[in-house]
């Protein structure tokens, strides 16, 4: 089964090619962890961002026990500025 | 040093126009731009009298670094006491008018007294006169630079001035540099609406020099080398934000009745860079500030075809574009979709002279007014001003601009407007001074900035954004929002923009840059401090105090509705205590003895 990620702002350029303007769908194993979700992105390991599952907030520390669904809505975010 | 070490004193009740040397005690205390201009404003004026009186003054103040090779080095402040908030004003604007300034010569322009008929100030360096406004009183912004360009045929004369909207006084008239820039908020520009001066026309040619120009040359070099993360802020501006708070659950909509905004899709970068069902696409290319290397500034066209401006080709042609704080203000806070109805309206804003974050904030509480029936199509003057409606937002608009009909009411400001209409706690506002795109309940430090913010509420004043995106819970905050109100002061005296913050730059490459520019060396925490210590004095002797460090009721006791921050409400009581204690004030907010003295304002 597939599942689908949102990257938004700068965090588009590490989208596999052929994505959509902020969405790539990847492949998901059933009980498969967010920590292994996240690695099929070619996002470099210093590059921070925020991720949010289902509107809550997801600290990195939690990322290796949280289990994915398919139907879940994950979203990667840059932690920008305003202006 | 980067100081001119000069100013231009233009008294209009006297039409007298003097050269004053730069008080240098002074400006090495308080650096220059915000800091500088809140000195001179503190000492020379009484804090308490009326913003729209001819007491009041309004400066022009240049940093040490405005118009040197710095990059983002060609940042101005106006400061003044603001028409919409009677607090310190001090509305910070790129674009290219600052630069000139400085080569013209002059740290600073004060303007004071009024004058009792139309005027605008012409200055060529030393040559400075005071000129007669009949024939462009009643023009727009553009119409107004058009006509003086032409006047003096120089393509690198510069102008700020106002639209119609600073000459009726609408409360959040700004006033516009090159066209589409703006000292945008606090009501800067119907003060000099109140005294009667147009616009400034500069052109400079003196230079700017720093104390070793080999050396500040080599550092503006590597701390260019140092801004690594610009590629984002240049391709899409501060509109990438909007993707982020709408997500967070911290994108104001509907006069803050949601933090989510179902419409956001419709207003962000990529919908400013895909064609529409016509072909048509918002953005045109980005734009640079005098000496920038980022380019976060949209230019944009409407769709010719869309209802706005058709038939009306002087709006077709290209400008001033959507940016994050105008996408919320002009889309989300009024529940409009509408990318081209809101461009247009920023357009309005640009070409009238007003702050589009606080006109969108007075829409927004004027659509819930009417959502609730206070007013209707009887007041409004036949307009159906709904939530979701792109055509009564263009047609407020320009009525705002021209300051006729309800837009006269919406020229007023959310604040009065609400309390004109017997429903007070609708305005979302702090000191007067509508909420920028930010929603204080999901981003809890951002709520303590937009309370405790000297101009009311800004989401420049402070740098919470980091922390409130990592947590919601409040302990640390009021130390972020502290020590970041003092970096941010520093900046903006600086003469530098605060974008290169966000794009890699840390407080240490902005406090090279300074060193490297003037004599000295700054510690950007202490001058930050003073700095904020003093527009606070102002305040107090304004009459604002404790009271005004507030929220409106719906951000303290209405919960946030979705998102990260659902079922929170801003926990300012848990904050603001330790806030004062942190900046060394007392429990009502006022700096002690001690403190004043610590940072030599005593």
């Amino acid at each position: 089964m597939d599942i689908s990620v949102t990257l938004f702002g700068g965090l588009r350029h590490f989208l596999p090619a052929g994505s959509s303007f902020n969405k790539c769908s990847l492949p998901l194993e059933e009980g498969e962890r967010l920590d292994a979700l996240l690695a099929k992105l070619p996002i470099p390991a210093e590059k921070a961002y925020i991720v949010i599952i289902n509107d809550e907030k997801v600290s990195r520390e939690d990322y290796a026990e949280i289990t994915i669904q398919s139907d879940d809505k994950v979203v990667l975010l840059p932690p920008i500025k305003g202006g | 040093m980067a100081w001119q070490k000069q100013i231009l004193r233009v008294n209009l009740t006297t039409s007298n126009c003097n050269i004053e040397p730069l008080n240098m005690e002074w400006a090495e205390s308080f650096l220059g731009s915000r800091g500088l201009g809140s000195k001179y404003l503190y000492e020379e004026m009484d804090p308490a009298a009326d913003a729209l009186s001819a007491e009041n003054k309004v400066i022009f103040a240049t940093g040490p670094l405005t118009g040197t090779m710095a990059s983002t080095g060609g940042r101005y402040t106006v400061v003044t006491k603001g028409a919409l908030t009677g607090a310190i004003a001090c509305s910070n604007s790129g674009g290219k008018f600052g630069g000139e300034l400085k080569n013209a010569g002059y740290d600073m322009l004060i303007i004071e007294g009024e004058s009792d008929k139309p005027v605008y100030l012409h200055i060529e360096d030393d040559k400075v006169e005071i000129c007669d406004a009949s024939d462009i009183w009643g023009k727009t912004v553009w119409e107004t630079e058009d006509l003086l360009a032409k006047k003096y045929s120089d393509p690198l004369m510069r102008f700020a001035g106002i639209g119609q909207a600073g000459e009726t006084l609408c409360r959040y008239a700004c006033v516009v540099n090159d066209k589409h820039r703006a000292a945008g908020r606090s009501g800067v520009g119907a003060v000099m609406g109140a005294k009667k001066i147009k616009t400034i026309a500069v052109r400079g040619t003196r230079g700017v020099h720093a104390k070793n120009p080999k050396a500040f040359y080599d550092i503006v070099n590597s701390v260019n080398a140092r801004m690594t993360d610009r590629d984002e802020m240049s391709r899409d501006g501060t509109l990438a934000m909007i993707d982020v708070t709408n997500e967070f659950g911290s994108l104001p909509t509907r006069n803050n009745r949601s933090v989510r905004f179902e419409g956001a899709n419709k207003l962000n970068p990529e919908a400013m860079h895909t064609p529409n069902e016509n072909g048509h696409t918002n953005i045109v290319t980005n734009h640079a500030c005098y000496g920038c290397t980022i380019g976060c500034g949209r230019i944009c066209k409407i769709d010719p075809t869309h209802f706005s401006v058709k038939d009306r080709p002087e709006y077709q042609g290209a400008s001033g574009g959507l940016e994050y704080e105008t996408a919320y203000a002009l889309g989300s806070a009024c529940g409009v979709d509408d990318i081209d109805a809101a461009t247009f309206a920023g357009f309005i804003c640009n070409e009238y002279g007003m702050d589009p974050i606080s006109m969108g904030g007075t829409i927004a509480a004027a659509m819930e007014l009417y959502d609730i029936g206070v007013i209707d199509e009887n007041t409004t003057g036949g307009i159906k001003l709904e939530f979701g409606s792109a055509e009564a937002l263009c047609q407020i608009a320009e009525l705002t601009g021209k300051g006729e009909g309800f837009g006269a009411d919406i020229a007023l400001g959310s604040k009065r407007l609400c309390e004109k209409y017997g429903h007070p706690d609708l305005s979302m506002t702090v000191k007067g001074q509508e909420f920028a795109a930010y929603d204080g309940r999901s981003m809890q430090g951002m709520g303590l900035a937009y309370a405790t913010s000297n101009r009311g509420a800004c989401h420049l004043r402070a740098d919470p954004y980091e922390h409130d995106f990592e947590t919601t819970d409040t302990p640390g905050k009021a130390k972020v929002v502290a020590e970041s109100q003092r970096d941010v002061a520093f900046i903006d005296s600086s003469g530098l923009c605060l974008f290169p913050g966000g794009c890699g730059w840390g407080m240490d490459d902005y406090t090279e840059l300074v060193n490297g520019a003037c004599d000295g060396n700054w510690d950007s925490q202490e001058t930050g401090e003073r700095i904020w210590n003093l527009e606070k004095l102002f305040n107090l002797k304004a009459g604002l105090g404790k009271k005004d460090d507030t929220l409106p009721k719906r951000i303290l006791e209405e919960p946030a509705d979705v998102g990260t921050g659902k079922g929170l409400v801003c926990k300012l009581d848990e904050m603001l205590p330790e806030y004062y204690q942190l900046n060394g004030w007392d429990a009502d907010g006022v700096p002690t003895k001690e403190t004043l003295e610590r940072l030599k304002l005593g």
